[in-house]
């Protein structure tokens, strides 16, 4: 499904990315971890398209997105939901509007936001809170609308950039829980995280990054730098 | 595109407009002077020129003859301008004809009453109406010819030609003021549009980013600030109309006070069958601006 081919991003005379080679099949739950400036957060990137590789080919699908169009990037976007440590969630609009809004900026009906958005919110636990508005909101709870959010076009791809970073353990946990949920439906779920007892405790499938390297890939490892 | 998809986008519109309001209240304003200039100077110059044709159309020769003049002589001149090409008609003014003219024009007064049919002191005269006011230049000049000279007591189209001289001065002068002012305006409201849509923008920085991670396509991201600016030229439109609107009842008696003109009337008239133009004008200049402002914006400060 995912296949980074010899990829390397590249910030002036700095690698961020240094010749990766990485394949994800259908269904995976994979962690990326390593220390700051390892090159996760950039892998990310390069993985929603906000950043082209400076050499490589990344296949999403059999595609290579490193060569979308601009017109094309707004469909890609809708395949792969992503999260990311500071919810991104608009603080003006309710626990509904949020997620509702990522429908109505994609040219949804509005009977298919009524039909998906309830679904959506009860499956992250958040249906009971559709009227409040985020700052009356847990960590926890908001990194919930951030997955719901994500999840509202039915992704293949859901990409978690540190999503329990500002959350305490118990909060991490039930996302790290939710996540799971989520790749048990079929979808592939990449966590990028520091977070070792998430990792160590996950037993699935660990990347580790240093130096825009990748210095270990192992199926159910845990967390080693 | 949907019905709901094109309200939703302009709802976000709406939004934007909504949030900085006290800027969009700024802007508006802004574009309503600039708009008001713009169609001030416009109605200045046509309603000028329309003037100017007017009295132009209006504009004859008269010949005024010195008594010694015989009758004869005038018949024979008048049948010569009438052989003319360029003259449309020659109207001979006997004496009488002409305090009878006086008299309707004097009416009430008491100078009709000095003058009576014995003693009558006005001049027989030939009025001139030419093919085109054009032509009036070189009619003149024939009349002011040597054999005729000792008829003549006065020609009266030289101070209507100064008139008309001066009336085109004061257009053409308008018209200079009018680009000056305009331009000025136009390029002030340019720089405030520009500024509020870039801050519009950055105030909905998290919004932008959100949509493009959701997948929003182009045209929600930056539709809404096109119809920000469209609104900025629309509602000028519409107070820069009212205003215009307000203040045509406001001078129109003020000119009548002052210069003795009833004004109100013709003004008023000019107004509203204009008003399609004056409108459709308003709207281009307010449109073109607030669209334009918004695409250099978006261009300059939405990285896509």
């Amino acid at each position: 499904m995912i296949n980074v081919i010899n990829v390397t991003k590249q910030y002036g005379d700095f690698k961020a990315l240094d010749n990766i080679n990485l394949k994800i099949d259908r269904g995976e739950f994979v962690s990326i971890v390593g220390p700051s400036g390892a090159g996760k957060s950039t892998l990310v990137k390069m993985l929603i398209c906000e950043e082209r590789p400076t050499a490589g080919k990344i296949l999403v699908a059999e595609r290579n997105i490193a060569k979308l169009k601009p017109n094309e990037l707004p469909y890609y976007r809708r395949k792969v939901g992503v999260v990311f440590q500071d919810f991104k969630i608009l603080p003006q609009k309710t626990v509904y509007e949020n997620v509702a809004f990522a429908l109505e900026v994609c040219e949804a009906r509005d009977i298919e936001i009524l039909d998906k958005v309830p679904k959506i919110l009860d499956l992250v636990g958040m249906l009971k809170r559709k009227d409040n508005l985020p700052h009356g909101l847990s960590g926890g709870e908001k990194q919930r609308v951030s997955i719901a959010r994500a999840l509202i076009h039915s992704p293949k791809i859901l990409i978690a950039d540190e999503p329990t970073g500002n959350l305490d353990p118990v909060n991490a946990w039930e996302i790290i829980d939710l996540l799971e949920r989520i790749n048990h439906q079929g979808t592939i779920v990449l966590l990028a995280t520091h977070n070792k007892p998430i990792v160590d405790r996950l037993k699935k499938r660990v990347i580790l990054l240093k130096e825009g390297k990748i210095v270990s890939d192992r199926i159910k490892g845990g967390y080693v730098i | 595109m949907s019905w709901s998809t094109s309200g939703r986008i302009f709802k976000l519109g709406l939004v934007n407009f909504w949030r900085n309001r006290w800027l969009s209240l700024a802007a508006t304003l802004v574009m309503t002077l600039t708009l008001l200039i713009i169609s001030i100077f416009a109605i200045l110059t046509l309603v000028i020129g329309k003037t100017t044709d007017s009295i132009r159309a209006k504009m004859d020769i008269s010949i005024y003859f010195n008594d010694s003049a015989t009758t004869d002589q005038i018949i024979d001149l008048q049948r010569q301008l009438a052989a003319r090409s360029d003259v449309k008609e020659v109207k001979y003014i006997s004496k009488e004809e002409a305090l009878a003219i006086f008299k309707e024009q004097q009416e009430g007064k008491k100078v009709a009453e000095f003058i009576n049919p014995e003693e009558n002191p006005l001049p027989r005269s030939l009025e001139i109406k030419a093919t085109q006011p054009e032509y009036l230049d070189q009619i003149a000049q024939y009349v002011g010819q040597d054999e005729s000279k000792p008829l003549i007591h006065n020609v009266s189209y030289q101070e209507n030609k100064t008139i008309i001289e001066r009336l085109i001065g004061v257009t053409s002068f308008i018209k200079i003021i009018g680009w000056v002012f305009s331009a000025v305006f136009v390029l002030i409201s340019v720089l405030v549009i520009l500024n509020t849509i870039r801050l519009t923008i950055l105030t909905r920085k998290d919004e932008i980013e959100i949509m493009r991670l959701v997948g929003a396509s182009d045209t929600f991201i930056k539709v809404p600030f096109i119809v920000e600016g469209f609104l900025y030229g629309f509602l000028a439109t519409i107070l820069a109309t009212i205003l215009i609107r307000i203040g045509v009842s406001v001078v129109s008696p003020l000119i009548e006070r002052y210069l003795g003109i009833d004004l109100s009337y013709r003004l008023m008239r000019f107004f509203s069958g204009n008003f399609l133009t004056i409108v459709g004008l308003e709207l281009i200049v307010g449109i073109v601006i607030g669209i334009g402002c918004s695409l250099i914006s978006i261009r300059r400060y939405l990285k896509t």
